[in-house]
């Protein structure tokens, strides 16, 4: 009960001071919204201020379809243990978001990680576009859907060629069985007392 | 003074897992160092995306090596809140023994793990006999040692062997509790270990919210029970009686002894499951239909966990089809491993680097997924 209220209040918190694009409460412990680009920044101080003091994870969709990205923010506050996603698309052709650093310091390496998988650039942040995780990427960022690795390691790499020796059972290639077979009729026959 | 650079693993004793850390050093003392991840980047974000969710099962806990059992319950929950849909009693239960193992022996490999950088053998050893004990439990409950993928969507995967297992967890566990004495013995409150750990590599409680530490570094250093399973019990977290062991000075034996400490909650959590699970189904499907045409509804949720190193949580997004269409992992170790040994690290001498790595608990296959 006790968390439903801190839902209900975060709800008019976050309403009261910008514009929601649309709200969604997941479950007691989870809260949803959709801001303009320009309102996160504001939205971000007031939650801080406000004990949502952690930001527990940022990164990015990939939604190709509406030629946009939509980046996620997500806070947390272990004193009202609620779960706040805010959310907001910017353009798919020239992403760039202001750095939320002065907000939230831990944002640091998140920002550089979706620089190196989306694309995102992100001013304001020195070192987003320092190499992280990838080694000497030459190609679109990963995680954009347009990015198919199948074609990428075609590209990349040689085509193994397998050879199938290990099939040939009964062509004329002298296998493991046929070797069998002739031990066991030579034993067989010398039950019998060799061959007649 | 001469200028260095040398660098701490990927191969090194007192590295976990298969990352580097730079660090120029002057003298013995670090003066700038930062983590080189990406030595075991596998591409899971971008894997998830092209497998169904049920194929995912066999993919999500090489997440992370040590403790996969936090990435499939954190899996599972975001696929069971899109799809709304309720897990039986039974498998409620059992998922909390698995954590709960899980966490002794994740813990009892990072208590062992501290006798790598400071040369105590004999307590990695010990550990290490105990946490394989509990290997065996996972190879007859679920039949595979390292990765189970046991937890599923909508339950576990079957129910738990009818050969006396709780009997013998239960008997495991009274031993275990009985050689706690003599773990703190051999390394908390040894003295050649406590003049290694002891008052070096603090964490004040500002570098805690500057960073986002979560987890045993955050309950060390603020001094207040912040446990996902006591603040927003999933599982049934919040019937059963246990206490989340805190304190108010975060150094490197601090943060080791609630390690221990949460070692003997996890005990009395495990009894009090086998004691009160109900008999009943341990598993129902998703959706309808075949399961390899499984859909999931729309929807944007992050399920989290409280894992031995802080707060996991998946980030899924599903079209409504039968594959997510965005998964994205918070590793727990995330803010300390990266941020924290740019920032904070320097000051430390290059001994300690190891068991700032150590008690930091920072895991690299969660930061590269």
């Amino acid at each position: 009960m006790n968390s439903m209220n801190n839902v209900t209040t975060i709800k008019e918190l976050v309403t009261k001071k910008i514009t929601v694009l649309k709200e969604e409460v997941i479950d007691q412990y989870q809260v949803s919204f959709e801001v303009k680009k320009d309102d996160v920044h504001h939205l971000l101080s007031v939650l801080k201020q406000a004990g949502w003091r952690q930001l527990s994870y940022l990164s990015a969709v990939d939604w190709i379809e509406d030629n946009e990205f939509e980046l996620v923010y997500i806070v947390f506050n272990w004193e009202k243990p609620v779960h706040i996603q805010i959310r907001c698309r910017i353009d798919r052709n020239a992403p760039t978001m202001d750095t939320i650093l002065p907000i939230y310091p831990g944002a640091k390496y998140y920002e550089r990680e979706a620089h190196e998988f989306f694309g995102i650039a992100f001013p304001g942040n020195d070192s987003h576009e320092k190499q992280l995780i990838l080694e000497n990427w030459d190609d679109i960022p990963p995680l954009r859907k347009d990015f198919d690795p199948k074609a990428y390691s075609d590209a990349r790499f040689p085509k193994r060629e397998y050879s199938n020796d290990h099939v040939e059972m009964n062509g004329q290639k002298e296998s493991k069985q046929a070797k069998r077979e002739e031990r066991r009729t030579h034993i067989l026959d010398l039950i019998k007392g060799g061959k007649k | 003074m001469r200028k260095l650079k040398l660098f701490l693993g990927p191969q090194h004793p007192g590295m976990h897992g298969n990352a580097a850390i730079h660090m120029y050093v002057e003298g013995d003392i670090i003066k700038k160092s930062y983590l080189l991840p990406g030595m075991l980047h596998r591409g899971f974000e971008k894997g998830m995306e092209r497998h169904s969710f049920v194929n995912n099962i066999s993919l999500i806990p090489r997440v992370c090596v040590v403790e996969p059992d936090i990435n499939e319950l954190a899996f599972a929950m975001a696929v069971e809140k899109l799809a709304d849909l309720k897990v039986p009693e039974r498998a409620e239960w059992i998922r909390m023994i698995i954590m709960e193992l899980a966490r002794i022996s994740i813990h009892l490999m990072a208590y062992g793990g501290l006798g790598g950088p400071t040369g105590n053998y004999t307590l990695m050893y010990h550990a290490h006999a105990d946490r394989n004990t509990i290997l065996g439990f996972f190879e007859r409950i679920t039949g595979h040692r390292v990765y189970h993928q046991y937890i599923v969507p909508g339950g576990v995967r079957k129910d738990l062997p009818n050969d006396g297992i709780e009997a013998d967890i239960l008997d495991f566990l009274t031993d275990l509790e009985n050689r706690y004495d003599e773990y703190r013995d051999l390394g908390i409150e040894n003295p050649t270990l406590l003049a290694r750990i002891k008052d070096t590599i603090l964490l004040p409680e500002e570098v805690v919210w500057e960073l986002g530490v979560t987890g045993i570094g955050m309950r060390s250093a603020v001094n207040k029970p912040y446990d996902i399973r006591k603040k927003m019990p999933y599982c049934k977290y919040d019937e059963v009686e246990f206490n989340v062991p805190v304190s108010n000075y975060s150094d490197a034996r601090s943060r080791v002894d609630l390690k221990l400490k949460e070692v003997v909650q996890s005990i009395r959590i495990i009894r009090q499951c086998i004691d009160k699970m109900p008999e009943g189904k341990v598993r129902v499907p998703i959706a309808q239909g075949q399961s390899m045409r499984w859909t999931v509804p729309k929807g944007h949720v992050y399920s989290v966990v409280e894992s031995s190193r802080g707060e996991f949580g998946y980030y899924m997004v599903s079209n409504g089809g039968t594959h997510p269409y965005r998964v994205g992992v918070r590793g727990a170790s995330y803010p300390q491993g990266l941020l924290g040994i740019e920032k904070y690290m320097p000051g430390t001498r290059i001994d300690d680097a190891a068991l700032w790595v150590d008690t930091m608990g920072v895991c690299s296959p969660e930061i590269d997924r």
